[in-house]
């Protein structure tokens, strides 16, 4: 169980009534982990959310030639792992803590559990995470155009057509 | 009023139950659309959620006045529009029929009301929209990665695909 003051300081749960925060607190745990524990990895099925209370996690993914790359470094008050959210739904890249840190986890079968229990819940937390996911495609797209602009062939192609 | 078969061949409803279908079915409407034609246009509100039975739409954005890319080609069974569904967006991409098409639409509208009356309905339908929208992200994110993948100079730049976490 984690109180609910810190389920507070997730982002993600900010906007939620306490009746449904109660509910949630009931089925979350704290799990504290040593830097360079890796949390999952790439193509994993993930049995649980992860909400960061304190420390910082680097979600990474490697490339063709071998390289990691990190995409992001998750600071307190964010969540990752939303792959748990969705059934038969892996994750497309790798969790590893940067340093000791404070966990909350939200076991996968429980948030299906609570979501078809209390559908006014689901319908609130798919809604959020449906907004957050068109406004994350809309930065890869943004990014994605960004890079090929700067690409090589592209400046060719628009330096041949002047 | 559309079919609950015709439903069932919508990747996004393939998981909804037949009593949930029923409700879609009722709002939805069948519609041709000719080839040329600009069902959704970048920056605007959205009106209808559009399902394609027959067909192919392009979903398109400009790189540079002179150059437009073509992100996505629809196919028969997938949806676009799903700004519609959501309060408030607009959307972020131009679709353009390829062919004629056949098409299944619902009002964005009507649907935003039925939601608000229909939990279930709407928890069924947003978590398949959101896995929907986890698919897309994932061949994004490769079609960066592809692209930045020989170049140093733009690898450099790799952290600006951060916001993984929420």
């Amino acid at each position: 169980m984690v109180e609910k003051d810190l389920l507070k300081t997730i982002v993600f749960l900010q906007d939620l009534p306490e009746p449904m925060l109660e509910k949630i607190s009931l089925n979350t745990q704290i799990q504290m982990f040593k830097s360079q524990t890796v949390l999952f990895e790439k193509n994993q099925a993930l049995k649980q959310l992860y909400m960061l209370a304190s420390g910082v996690v680097h979600l990474t993914i490697r490339t063709a030639s071998g390289e990691n790359l990190i995409l992001d470094k998750v600071t307190p008050g964010r969540t990752f792992g939303i792959a748990a959210l969705m059934k038969e739904s892996s994750t497309s890249f790798s969790a590893m803590c940067a340093e000791d840190s404070s966990i909350i986890t939200f076991s996968s079968e429980k948030i299906h559990q609570l979501f078809v229990e209390d559908f006014k819940m689901g319908h609130k937390l798919m809604s959020h995470i449906v907004k957050l996911f068109k406004d994350r495609m809309e930065r890869h797209t943004s990014q994605f155009l960004h890079y090929l602009a700067m690409h090589p062939e592209i400046k060719k192609l628009q330096e041949n057509s002047f | 009023m559309v079919k609950i078969e015709d439903l069932k061949r919508i990747n996004l409803f393939k998981n909804s139950p037949d009593h949930l279908l029923d409700i879609i079915s009722r709002e939805a409407q069948l519609s041709i659309f000719n080839t040329g034609t600009q069902l959704i246009t970048i920056n605007e509100k959205v009106g209808a959620l559009y399902m394609l039975i027959m067909g192919q739409v392009a979903v398109i954005r400009q790189l540079t006045p002179d150059i437009d890319v073509i992100l996505d080609y629809v196919q028969s069974g997938a949806s676009f529009g799903i700004s519609s569904i959501i309060q408030g967006a607009t959307a972020t991409y131009t679709a353009i029929c390829q062919e004629p098409c056949e098409v299944i639409t619902l009002s964005g509208q009507k649907m935003i009301e039925l939601f608000e009356n229909n939990h279930e309905l709407a928890y069924v339908v947003m978590k398949d929209v959101s896995r929907q929208y986890k698919r897309y992200m994932d061949i994004r994110a490769d079609m960066i990665l592809k692209t930045i993948g020989k170049e140093r100079d733009l690898k450099d730049k790799v952290y600006n695909i951060k916001y993984l976490s929420f």
